[in-house]
């Protein structure tokens, strides 16, 4: 009886090991392997920028359509997105499902409904988790270069197979960490 | 006395149990004696222990989260994603050696599973954070309750069942707007079922003990708590038949497996009792009775809505199962009127959908609406009389309450004429003196 127990027990650890392994797993194969997209963030309300420790993300490529897509009137479950670059170079939507469809370019994403005159999608990474370290400067940073008349960030997400890795933000076309780093050079010493 | 037992001395006494059987020392009869001596005494004693230790075990675990979470920052992604998995080792280390070691102790098993499926959640959200994963809560719920429901029955953990119970509500309601619509709830069933035989064999063990108690109620929450949820989403207005299955359901479950040797009513009977008492308020509104869709048929609606119909239809079905076989044997302990609550709310919903659907009033709703408000008066009035007959104060108020709150639901359903109304209240009122008079006749008659 014991040896049983101890013996179900070894499968069970096992699976609660192989949970977050497999997500180690696929997120690396996505991070090393996926293409990388350039997404250009949006003007955010300042108020909702920072979470704690994560950046809350608006992306302009959630605008799929400018005219409402009968597709998403009574869909309640997952949506597909195909992606294209525009002439910019940035990630916007180009075809909508809702069947599943894999690729380099594919990402699952939710009903965003209607708003402020946009068919919006939400795609599956909204918040940048940020070193709590430099979450205020982070914060700053991108609020500051995520305003009207100075849109100057974007992340990088790298997609494989229907898996979207959030890898980076860029702000003034420098990861975060840099950029916070050339700022803080910047400043004048204090005596 | 109790408190003075040594655990160490009694595990160490069972140990010897089998070899002193097998010399002959003592007899098999007494060794299952001894067993069940001390059995009982574990569960008496230790229960506030366990409970400490499972806290202490919470807090050891997040502190060892914090102590991560402070160099978090700086170090690397391989760093931190070895550094997540370190809780979990040492828990899933800690498992085995109670496994092997520690058996029979239920501080350990309690705490020690308490650490282990926070030690899961953990490595989960530290793994996800790493990798910028955002997956939505409804899934990472499911992963985690998939994970932990192993543990409860290794472990033997009625604590852990319960938070199992609970983290499969939490899932629920997470799980219902997922993707900003009501969204299939009949995975809930499957996770309760899962739960179900570890509650059957506790049942078994320590029926009478506080944590089994404890395990019904919290899953007879959930199921009330769920059942609103499959009826919504069913989509065939038959709530309200389900409901009164579920609530009747437990109520006769509370009485028959639960059943106490005075005549006071078992707290998984009080609970359903209650929820009887609410449902027939709530079914006695007549708008409750407008039927807002008629697609039925089977074969036009989706397999998922079906699966929810045939889950609602079950409690009343159960209800009939348990209240029909005692009534076969003829050893019945509960009340007649409440085990009919289905079956009135049956007839009631049959009367309703014989008019055409216009959702609005109907002679058929309101002719559902008034057998009701008949079954609730009469269900008062035979609560009272239960009360009165056991001496029961509190059951004789509950009664008295029941066709109070009827009275003035009648007072508020503003739908209804005044004349309506008022040979409602006569009615009511009527049968609220004549309950009081039986009441006072009979309590005079006994002193």
């Amino acid at each position: 009886m014991k040896r049983l127990a101890v013996l179900i027990f070894v499968l069970v650890a096992l699976a609660q090991l192989a949970v977050p392994a497999s997500i180690v797993w696929k997120r690396g194969q996505t991070l090393a392997h996926g293409r990388v997209w350039k997404f250009k963030t949006e003007p955010v309300d300042p108020i909702d920028a920072i979470r704690g420790r994560y950046i809350a993300l608006r992306l302009a490529a959630e605008k799929a359509r400018a005219t409402p897509d009968p597709l998403f009137k009574d869909v309640a479950g997952p949506v597909f997105v195909t992606l294209k670059e525009d002439p910019e170079g940035f990630a916007q939507v180009d075809q909508i499902s809702t069947e599943r469809i894999t690729g380099d370019n594919v990402i699952q994403v939710e009903n965003g409904y209607w708003s402020d005159g946009w068919q919006r999608v939400r795609f599956p990474f909204d918040k940048l988790w940020v070193a709590e370290k430099i979450a205020p400067q982070a914060e700053q940073a991108y609020r500051e270069n995520s305003r009207r008349g100075k849109e100057n960030a974007y992340v990088t997400v790298r997609i494989r197979n229907g898996d979207a890795a959030l890898e980076q933000l860029y702000i003034d076309n420098k990861p975060l960490a840099d950029y916070l780093r050339d700022q803080e050079m910047k400043k004048p010493a204090t005596p | 006395m109790v408190g003075s037992i040594n655990p160490r001395a009694v595990r160490w006494l069972r140990g010897q149990l089998p070899e002193l059987v097998a010399a002959g020392a003592i007899s098999s009869e007494s060794a299952a004696a001894i067993e069940r001596h001390y059995g009982s005494v574990e569960s008496r004693g230790n229960f506030g222990f366990v409970i400490l230790a499972t806290v202490g075990a919470a807090l050891v675990g997040a502190g060892i989260i914090l102590l991560i979470a402070h160099n978090w920052d700086d170090l690397s992604r391989a760093t931190r994603t070895i550094i997540a998995f370190i809780p979990l080792l040492i828990a899933q280390a800690l498992v085995f050696f109670v496994l092997m070691r520690r058996n029979e102790s239920r501080p350990w098993r309690e705490a020690v599973a308490i650490f282990d499926v926070a030690a899961v959640a953990t490595a989960i959200s530290l793994i996800s954070q790493t990798y910028q994963i955002q997956g939505t809560f409804d899934a990472f719920m499911r992963i985690w309750l998939v994970l932990s429901i192993p543990i409860v029955y290794l472990l033997r953990t009625t604590l852990g069942a319960i938070v199992y119970v609970v983290g499969t509500m939490v899932w629920l309601f997470n799980h219902w707007t997922l993707f900003g619509g009501p969204q299939n709830p009949n995975f809930f069933w499957l996770f309760l079922l899962l739960v179900i035989p570890y509650f059957l064999i506790r049942y078994r063990q320590l029926r009478d003990s506080r944590e089994t108690v404890a395990l019904a109620m919290v899953l007879a929450l959930a199921t009330i708590v769920a059942l609103g949820f499959t009826a919504e989403y069913a989509k065939a207005d038959i709530g309200s038949v389900a409901f009164a299955g579920l609530m009747t359901t437990i109520y006769l479950a509370g009485m028959k497996f639960f059943a106490r040797t005075d005549k006071r009513l078992s707290a998984l009977a009080l609970l359903g009792g209650i929820g009887l008492g609410v449902t027939a308020i709530v079914l006695s509104f007549e708008s409750i009775w407008r039927m807002s869709s008629r697609d039925l048929e089977w074969a036009k609606r989706s397999a998922e809505a079906n699966l929810s119909l045939a889950i609602e239809l079950l409690f009343p079905l159960a209800t009939v199962c348990l209240a029909g076989w005692d009534l076969f044997r003829r050893e019945w302990r509960f009340s007649l009127p409440a085990a009919a609550f289905p079956i009135i709310a049956a007839f009631a919903w049959t009367i309703t959908n014989l008019c055409d659907y216009v959702n609005t009033s109907t002679r058929c709703s309101f002719a559902a609406a008034t057998i009701i408000n008949c079954y609730t008066l009469l269900l008062g009035i035979d609560i009272l009389g239960r009360g009165i007959r056991t001496n029961s104060i509190a059951r004789a108020n509950f009664g008295l309450l029941l066709i109070a709150a009827l009275a003035i639901a009648r007072f508020f359903d503003s739908d209804l004429s005044f004349v309506t109304r008022g040979i409602g209240f006569i009615v009511v009122g009527a049968g609220f003196l004549v309950a009081n008079i039986v009441l006072f006749k009979k309590r005079g008659a006994t002193a």
